[in-house]
């Protein structure tokens, strides 16, 4: 309960941060760090149109990718204390709600009819295809270093005992970065700010939203971001009491937002047709955590 | 904190099978001379001082400064292109690294002789492999010998494994170092450049009677 609290109020300023580290690394003074939630604000007040041609779809979609990703945020413990849900593997759970979502979002850009949402939809798809292989070898092979298979048991019993053990969670912490900037559709991968619809990914999937989705939309983004944020903080806390939980929380959200605005700022793109092979480069990395995890358990022996 | 080098190693290995550039290779390469000073300083702290010194020395002076500026300068002078032109696409050759990982870890599953290090020999088994087929996979004479300096990193890092008994193994790992250099001397003297140029079979078309 406690987790699902604060990744809602990290999530209002998450966006506000990044962008504020990318204008002060480019000179600039930047806006406060809650104008997108005010932003998104005006955008909930509006009202919807749309478009004759789409059906039922195209509406009811914003909102099932919203409720798919608050139901994943409710899986999602803080240390020792359970999230809302918690059961036997229910990190499963956890990837599928969001592959549900991502779905309907899919479904609703084919359902517009138009060609650059048709062409963004498949590129998402592709690029969450190839970055999930990385999640399940990620989380499998720190269930099989803890011995248990749900979230809140995963990082409760993770313990960093041995040398090798700092490399896995330094490992999973990059792993999990990388997916979150594959996820939000962020910088190395997609340009957020970019203004050309051939060369877009996720901007191009929500061009006819207006209103009132799309500021369910863009919260959405920022709720992602706060939760994969969750999840890496959850790797340092262990079994610690709330009180030292909820400093290290903030301060994992702080500069997790940091490090993707410090990374926004001073890489390029990747071309396209490389991206593929940089999210599978990732699974190749977990690959490794689990080799790593064999030889600490010495199970390979 | 030796295996924890090992890893990173591992991971230096992926990032060759995506790099594009030359410089990223050569990039690559000083990055494993650091690893390997790390190592071996770990592993062969037990043995005589001279020695030691002379494999340290060798690992930072000769494998992370000396033969990542000589090949830079190499491809300054000979104007070789800076694209790696493999023949595979890299996206392919990530999958095959990584296949060549997984096969050595299951090899060496199957060895059961308690004194050599698991971890030591997977890692260096990947080496090897991932150096020739570097070499198999990539157009230009120079790539061909960053590939054979990958194979060499190979065989420093099993040495190592056995260093503290036998230490000469050590050494003749390092006479590799020699050899390559002899490699990266060639090219520096006869000026190759992308490729060798004499061997061009177009020009016999010109003979006409």
């Amino acid at each position: 309960m406690i987790s699902f609290v604060l990744i809602i109020l990290a999530s209002l300023f998450f966006t506000g941060i990044i962008i504020r580290t990318k204008s002060i690394t480019s000179g600039r003074k930047g806006p406060g760090i809650f104008q997108p939630m005010q932003d998104i604000l005006r955008l909930l007040k509006k009202g919807a149109v749309y478009s004759k041609t789409t059906s039922f779809i195209f509406q009811i979609a914003p909102s099932i990718y919203f409720a798919s990703v608050i139901t994943a945020i409710m899986v999602i413990p803080l240390g020792a204390y359970k999230g809302i849900i918690s059961f036997e593997g229910d990190f499963v759970f956890f990837a599928y709600v969001l592959g549900v979502g991502k779905f309907f979002n899919i479904i609703s850009a084919l359902d517009t009819g138009s060609s650059f949402e048709g062409m963004g939809a498949s590129r998402e798809a592709l690029f969450s295809m190839f970055a999930e292989p990385a999640f399940f070898i990620l989380m499998g092979s720190l269930a099989l270093l803890t011995g248990h298979s749900s979230f809140q048991q995963i990082f409760n019993s993770l313990h960093f005992g041995s040398s090798i053990s700092y490399v896995l969670g330094i490992l999973a912490t990059f792993v999990l970065t990388i997916i979150t900037m594959v996820e939000n559709s962020r910088m190395p991968f997609d340009d957020p700010k970019t203004h050309l619809e051939l060369t877009m990914v996720h901007e191009v999937m929500i061009l006819d939203n207006n209103g009132f989705d799309l500021g369910l939309i863009f919260y959405t983004t920022s709720l992602k971001f706060a939760m994969y944020g969750c999840l890496i903080a959850n790797l340092f806390m262990g079994d610690f009491p709330l009180y030292l939980t909820i400093p290290i929380f903030f301060g994992m959200q702080i500069l997790f937002a940091m490090a993707i605005g410090l990374l926004e700022s001073f890489t390029a793109r990747f071309r396209m047709n490389h991206n593929a092979q940089y999210i599978l480069a990732l699974s190749s990395v977990s690959l490794l955590i689990f080799l790593g995890v064999l030889l600490i358990l010495g199970l390979f022996n | 904190m030796t295996n924890v080098l090992l890893l990173i190693f591992t991971i230096s290995l992926l990032y060759l099978g995506i790099a594009h550039r030359l410089l990223t290779y050569i990039k690559i390469l000083a990055v494993q001379g650091i690893l390997l000073f790390g190592i071996a300083f770990i592993e062969l702290i037990q043995i005589n001082a001279v020695n030691l010194t002379l494999i340290l020395l060798e690992t930072i002076v000769i494998k992370t400064i000396a033969i990542p500026l000589f090949l830079q300068y190499i491809m300054k002078r000979n104007r070789i292109t800076r694209d790696t032109e493999p023949f595979l696409p890299n996206f392919i050759s990530l999958i095959i690294i990584t296949l060549i990982i997984i096969a050595t870890f299951i090899l060496s599953n199957t060895i059961t002789d308690s004194r050599i290090s698991r971890i030591f020999f997977v890692v260096a088994l990947s080496t090897l492999f991932t150096g020739l087929y570097i070499i198999a996979t990539r157009h230009k004479i120079i790539t061909h010998v960053m590939g054979y300096l990958v194979i060499e990193n190979g065989v420093f890092i099993l040495s190592l494994a056995v260093g503290n008994e036998m230490p000469v193994l050590v050494n003749l790992g390092i006479l590799l170092d020699i050899f390559a250099s002899v490699f990266l001397l060639g090219i520096f003297v006869n000026r190759i450049g992308d490729e060798l140029k004499d061997v061009d079979v177009d020009q016999l078309k010109s003979l006409k009677d």
